[in-house]
């Protein structure tokens, strides 16, 4: 774990925590901001991981993590979170754990999870003030059964359940977090990882419910060459789909205003998910309307 | 009953083959079960697929332990003792090894007792290469016509689009008659009686408690014991005259935590795990970093 300030990328982790040998697909952009995160973060934590990819992170008796691993169900991270964070005051309070070997307790859980059979679960943990920091990857998708549609996936995506493309608005967890008036909310993505650096030092240093969401462009779910992971996760910053930004102090700040935007259909046109809105015919509308949402919501920021 | 099992790596359309057999073992009016293995359907990973086809119905479950033929669309898993590929094979068992070598090299290589073949493997390469061991599985059994096997293909891949399809077809029907002199070699084996099963020649291990049997692990990082390298076809290589050492691109954006940097600032790829998704490549601002294919390195090493 760095104690140093990130001001610039020559303060990012030059070794990492976070192990090699881990089950995810060859340029995993969730993995990259796992590790990337961890790196920070560092290894007194206590990870509980809701089912999706990264459970399989660690099988039994391997484990990328350098501290504990709790497994749950979908829905139930942020219920395990709270078993995690009671347990240890509880051995703080009897004296068996001292206080200086406190461990972070954080949730790392998919969007499948996060935007839906999750969110009650979290809801209430964010009500109670719980102390801890809820990392989710969000690859659109139910990535681990073979990338079904999710709460989280976008306007017009192809996947298993949207054959013909999604027709429903992709939620905006960020908002629903913020909503709970929550003590810290960034976005991140692992493709700009000096703005993912500063936000998790800063969460580190609140105590309260947190929240990274991170975009995590997923080469299997979202059908692109595993090495165009960055340069996928870059355009969805640098046309305003995905825009980095932290609620801290009661305000919502942008940390990254792209100017000028980049078209949309950059990003949509480099992913087969998008196919079908350019062959057999190109769905104009479809692209136009996009293009809108994202053009309303940088008005609204102003 | 025929029993066939396919093996190659996430992203070879090994599912899709034997999907692929099974419809055309189904049009042919048999009763057919095809299954991929589920849990490891990540690109570049070891995945099998099975096909078990009948005249009546089919009782057998579960993962084929004793296959009449065996297809292997990717040579480089043989040796990987996670990928199984060599389990169960007996001396009536095909084995069908995608390979610019020969049958009788892989034969004598392996000391196998049974019939090897070789099929070239398609120009087009990898991602072909499960299509044409469904080719070749359909030619081997002899009962399978080919206009069935084109109606199979274009019912699994059509809504793929014509270009696909087109790709697709070739690489099926190519294998199928490139295998016309061994038609029928693949005999169906007997069918199994739940009374007359014999079970696999497993080692009995005496029952220990948890404590014993699935211990603590108490050690971090344990996920490096697992080679992910082997899941590599493209190896990148950093010119380190071109690096201009700029400390974190490629150290940091890696998914994979594969490449730490030196002190002096210098990139150091681990080989036993990169994946070889190439985003180091795509990043890299001098373009320092090559891809230089697995095989023909193998190929010049011996
Ligand atoms: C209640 C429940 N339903 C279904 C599953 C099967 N399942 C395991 S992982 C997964 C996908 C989870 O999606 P997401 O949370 O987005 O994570 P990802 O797989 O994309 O990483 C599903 C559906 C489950 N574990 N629990
Ligand atoms: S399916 Fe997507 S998110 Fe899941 S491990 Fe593969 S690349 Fe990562
Ligand atoms: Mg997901």
């Amino acid at each position: 774990m760095s104690e140093a300030v990130i001001r610039s990328m020559k303060d990012l982790p030059s070794t990492h925590l976070l192990g090699t040998g881990t089950a995810m697909c060859a340029g995993c952009g969730g993995l990259q901001a796992v590790h990337e995160i961890y790196d920070v973060l560092g290894g007194r934590t206590v990870f509980v991981n809701a089912a999706g990819c990264m459970t399989l992170l660690a099988t039994y008796p391997f484990t990328p993590f350098r501290g504990g691993w709790l497994y749950t169900s979908m829905a139930s991270a942020a219920a395990g979170a709270q078993g995690i964070r009671d347990a240890l005051d509880v051995l703080m309070a009897k004296g068996r754990l001292p206080i200086e070997e406190d461990l972070t307790a954080v949730v790392l859980a998919g969007d499948g999870s996060s935007y839906g059979m999750g969110l009650s679960a979290t809801s209430a943990a964010i009500e109670r003030g719980l102390d801890f920091l809820y990392v989710c990857y969000d690859n659109e998708g139910y990535g681990n059964t073979g990338q079904q549609a999710s709460g989280a996936t976008p306007l017009g995506a192809r996947t298993a359940t949207t054959p013909r493309g999604q027709r429903l608005r992709k939620k905006d967890l960020f908002d629903i977090w913020v909503a709970h008036r929550p003590a810290y909310a960034a976005t991140v993505i692992g493709a700009e990882p000096l703005d993912l650096a500063k936000k998790i030092e800063r969460a580190r240093s609140i105590r309260g419910p947190r929240l990274i969401l991170a975009l995590a462009p997923c080469p299997t779910g979202w059908e692109f060459e595993p090495e165009h992971a960055v340069e996928i996760g870059r355009l969805a910053v640098q046309t305003g789909l995905f825009p980095l930004k932290e609620y801290v102090d009661g305000k919502v700040v942008h940390t990254r205003i792209p100017r000028p935007r980049v078209p949309v259909v950059d990003y949509l046109a480099a992913q087969g998910r998008f196919r079908h809105l350019f062959e057999p015919v190109r769905d104009d509308a479809l692209i136009g309307e996009i293009q809108a949402e994202v053009d309303a919501y940088w008005r609204a920021v102003g | 009953m025929y029993r066939i099992r396919f093996h190659g790596r996430g992203g070879q359309g090994i599912k899709t083959a034997a999907q692929a057999l099974g419809t055309a073992f189904f049009l042919e009016g048999f009763e057919v079960q095809d299954a991929p293995r589920y849990g490891a359907e990540r690109r570049g990973a070891p995945i099998f697929a099975y096909v078990r086809a009948a005249r009546a119905p089919i009782q057998e479950r579960g993962v084929i332990a004793r296959p009449d033929a065996v297809l292997v669309a990717d040579e480089t898993l043989v040796p990987v003792p996670a990928a199984g590929v060599l389990q169960g094979l007996a001396e009536r068992t095909v084995l069908v090894v995608a390979s610019s070598e020969t049958g009788e090299t892989w034969r004598e290589r392996l000391a196998l007792p049974g019939p090897v073949l070789a099929l070239a493997p398609d120009e087009a390469g990898g991602p072909l290469a499960g299509m044409a061991c469904a080719g070749a599985a359909a030619r081997l059994v002899g009962v399978i016509g080919r206009e069935r096997l084109e109606a199979a293909v274009r019912e699994e891949i059509g809504k793929l689009g014509a270009a696909v399809l087109e790709r697709n077809l070739a690489a099926a029907l190519a294998a199928y008659d490139a295998l016309a002199p061994h038609a029928g070699l693949v005999a169906e084996g007997a069918p199994v009686a739940a009374a007359g099963y014999r079970p696999p020649e497993w080692i009995e291990l005496p029952r220990d408690t948890a404590h014993f049997a699935a211990p603590d692990i108490d050690a971090p990082a344990t996920s490096v014991a697992a080679k992910t390298g082997a899941w590599r076809t493209l190896r990148p290589v950093i010119d380190y005259a071109r690096c201009n050492r700029c400390s974190w691109v490629c150290g940091t954006l890696c998914p994979d935590s594969a490449i730490a940097v030196d002190a002096d600032r210098t990139p150091r790829i681990d080989y036993d795990h990169c994946k070889g998704c190439m985003v180091c490549l795509a990043v890299c601002p001098p373009h320092a970093i090559a891809a230089e294919p697995e095989r023909a390195r193998a190929e010049a090493a011996e």
